[in-house]
């Protein structure tokens, strides 16, 4: 099955049926002018008008920002511990960017690989994502850097692409096309025209992102360049802000403590982010990475260098952008890798 | 590991036991509330665990009696920090999270019959227990023992009453030192830096395995200090401290390059050492 085309109403009808079957459906809406994911209680809800990238990432819908692992109560002498109760509802992650369902397999590489994870395991197995192709591409995106696409598969379970007044809808995987479940027999199969428009949509798009591909062989040459002098340069710029781990698509750092008192709480586990000073800093106060550069370059060489170099040669960056937007001081991780590779490909070569 | 399938849930234990080492320093023997988890509970030398405070939270200590010593376990902690600080407030009965083991640990198999030194320097010292406590529960397995441990100052040592208990095992050496200034009346051990005083034991690199632990200053200084006298990195072993949250490879804190501390360590050789970044 290549796929089926529909009309708006034909989409709008299976996320009501979706919703109506009690799955959770989390969409992107307009929100004070911004695009954001939430879940939502209707199909009119759904906003994919002129939708570029929504502000976050949706990662929070299977790795949330806080997240309670259990909860403790003090009682005499003795302690009562409690697992938030396991969720048992399917979700369904409609309408991510390719890059952002790229951005999810990451995170399954990290949270399902050796020993995995069975809060995010068990949010991952009732969840099925169904991405939709860019339309066009904005000035920071730079998927096809990186391996994707804007009509990339990676992450997906099914994929729509928006053909002007209908929409051409593509399973990807078994869970995709058991989502399509019976609404898809009352829908069109897509014909080949619309296959084709697709597909010169999706090489449009890509012909508008400009820069070429960062080459595989980068990993093992940053490695290399850890010493270099220009991480210096382009970490002291850096501010510790930590915004640009917070938007991403693949950033997995968490730190975990405790919330509540001696009395009761719950121990969570909070969004972190590699680029703040605290995050390697001893009890002793002996700090590893005592200096911003070595913060930003631990954020860059473990998006380009580490993770590929273990994860046969994937990056943990999918071109999304947001960093590279709202970096309070531009700074533009593509740019980072280029340079530095560029200079130690230079002086390797002399 | 821990029920209900969430990695993260503590066993509980109650503190059977506390020993103060120092002004700062404290050793906890913990006993499972449920006495399968203890019974049942296996680990290497050197392995860590993370133990909780329940409203302070979570830190990072190796188990410090060895696998040979099972039932139970120990951690020695310096008071530092916020959990620290409430595991000190802690007494016998109260209840303290343990989850783990976690991590790698010291080749103790291959090291049979090998001639052994452990150097502790300060709180370090915890991190040669589990192993050197090993190696004399066994103590016919292997060649001739050294254990050079140092401090700031005599009150700072740790494990006191245990050294004078290891100098007379047999193919024992038990050396302390302080640095200079910290002695006390009475003090007769050495007064001098750990690693300046490794020096002047000298102990033929041939065969021996140097197990040392201790803050990153010393840790530079030893690895300086071995290589002079021509032992060779892979016969120089020791344990990463790295911060950690998780303890499980997930939560990106404690990585050296593509090291990840809790995962590929926390017992590296100085060989392996020498191969990641300066990320230290």
């Amino acid at each position: 099955m290549d796929g089926w085309l529909l009309s708006d109403g034909d989409l709008r009808g299976w996320l009501a049926a979706l919703l109506s079957s009690g799955s959770r459906l989390i969409a992107p809406v307009e929100e004070d002018g911004l695009t954001v994911f939430r879940a939502v209680a209707s199909a009119e809800a759904v906003s994919l008008d002129g939708y570029g990238t929504s502000r976050w990432s949706p990662k929070e819908a299977l790795f949330p920002s806080t997240e309670a692992l259990f909860s403790y109560r003090l009682e005499g002498n003795d302690v009562a511990l409690a697992t938030p109760p396991a969720g048992e509802e399917e979700q369904v992650l409609f309408a991510v960017r390719p890059c952002d369902a790229a951005g999810l397999a990451r995170l399954d590489e990290m949270f399902l690989a050796d020993g995995e994870d069975s809060l995010y395991a068990s949010r991952r197995a009732r969840t099925a994502t169904v991405s939709l192709a860019c339309e066009s591409a904005r000035p920071e995106c730079f998927c096809t850097a990186v391996g994707g696409s804007p009509a990339g598969a990676d992450g997906s379970d099914l994929q729509l692409v928006s053909l002007g007044e209908e929409w051409l809808l593509r399973p990807l995987t078994e869970k995709g096309a058991a989502l399509a479940g019976a609404a898809s027999e009352r829908w069109a199969p897509a014909p080949d025209e619309a296959l084709a428009r697709a597909e010169e949509q999706r090489l449009a798009v890509e012909a508008s992102i400009g820069g070429g591909a960062v080459p595989g062989e980068w990993a093992s040459v940053l490695e290399s360049a850890f010493a270099n002098p220009l991480w210096q340069q382009l970490g002291e710029r850096c501010l510790s802000c930590g915004i640009c781990a917070y938007v991403c698509p693949s950033c997995s750092c968490f730190d975990v403590g405790d919330e509540g008192s001696a009395f009761c709480g719950t121990r969570c586990r909070i969004w972190d982010s590699c680029t703040f000073a605290q995050f390697t800093r001893h009890a002793s106060g002996h700090n590893p990475r005592s200096g911003q550069p070595a913060r930003y370059r631990q954020r860059v060489l473990h998006k380009f260098s580490y993770f590929p170099l273990e994860h046969e040669g994937r990056f943990m960056c999918v071109g999304c952008g947001r960093c590279v937007k709202l970096c309070p001081v531009g700074l533009d991780i593509r740019h980072s890798v280029e340079l530095v590779a560029a200079d130690a490909a230079g002086s390797a070569d002399a | 590991m821990s029920g209900n399938g969430n990695g993260f849930l503590p066993h509980l234990t109650r503190i059977a036991a506390a020993r103060e080492e120092t002004p700062d320093v404290r050793t906890l023997r913990l006993e499972f509330v449920e006495p399968d988890v203890g019974s049942s509970l296996e680990w290497r030398a050197g392995q860590f665990a993370c133990f909780t405070v329940f409203g302070a939270g979570e830190s990072v200590f190796t188990i410090a009696n060895p696998p040979s010593r099972p039932g139970y376990v120990e951690c020695t902690f310096k008071e530092l920090g916020k959990v620290t600080e409430a595991l000190r407030g802690l007494s016998s009965g109260q209840v303290v999270g343990f989850r783990g083991p976690y991590g790698n640990s010291f080749p103790l198999e291959e090291w049979q019959g090998r001639d052994l030194v452990f150097v502790g320097g300060g709180i370090g010292m915890a991190a040669v227990a589990a192993p050197l406590r090993f190696v004399l529960d066994r103590r016919a397995d292997f060649g001739d023992v050294v254990v050079l441990n140092g401090a700031r100052t005599v009150a700072d040592l740790v494990f006191k009453d245990e050294m004078d208990e290891w100098a007379r095992i047999e193919r024992v050496r038990v050396v302390r030192t302080v640095d200079p200034g910290g002695e006390a009346p009475g003090w007769n051990g050495e007064v001098g830096l750990i690693p300046d005083v490794f020096e002047r034991l000298g102990l033929e690199p041939e065969g021996r395995i140097v197990v040392v632990c201790g803050p990153p200053i010393m840790l530079h200084f030893m690895l300086i200090a071995l290589d002079k006298l021509g032992f060779a990195p892979e016969q120089v072993v020791t344990t990463l401290e790295n911060r950690m949250k998780c303890g499980v490879g997930e939560c990106g804190h404690c990585n050296v390059g593509r090291f990840v501390v809790c995962r590929d360590g926390p017992v590296i050789t100085a060989a392996q050492l020498a191969t990641l970044p300066a990320d230290m």
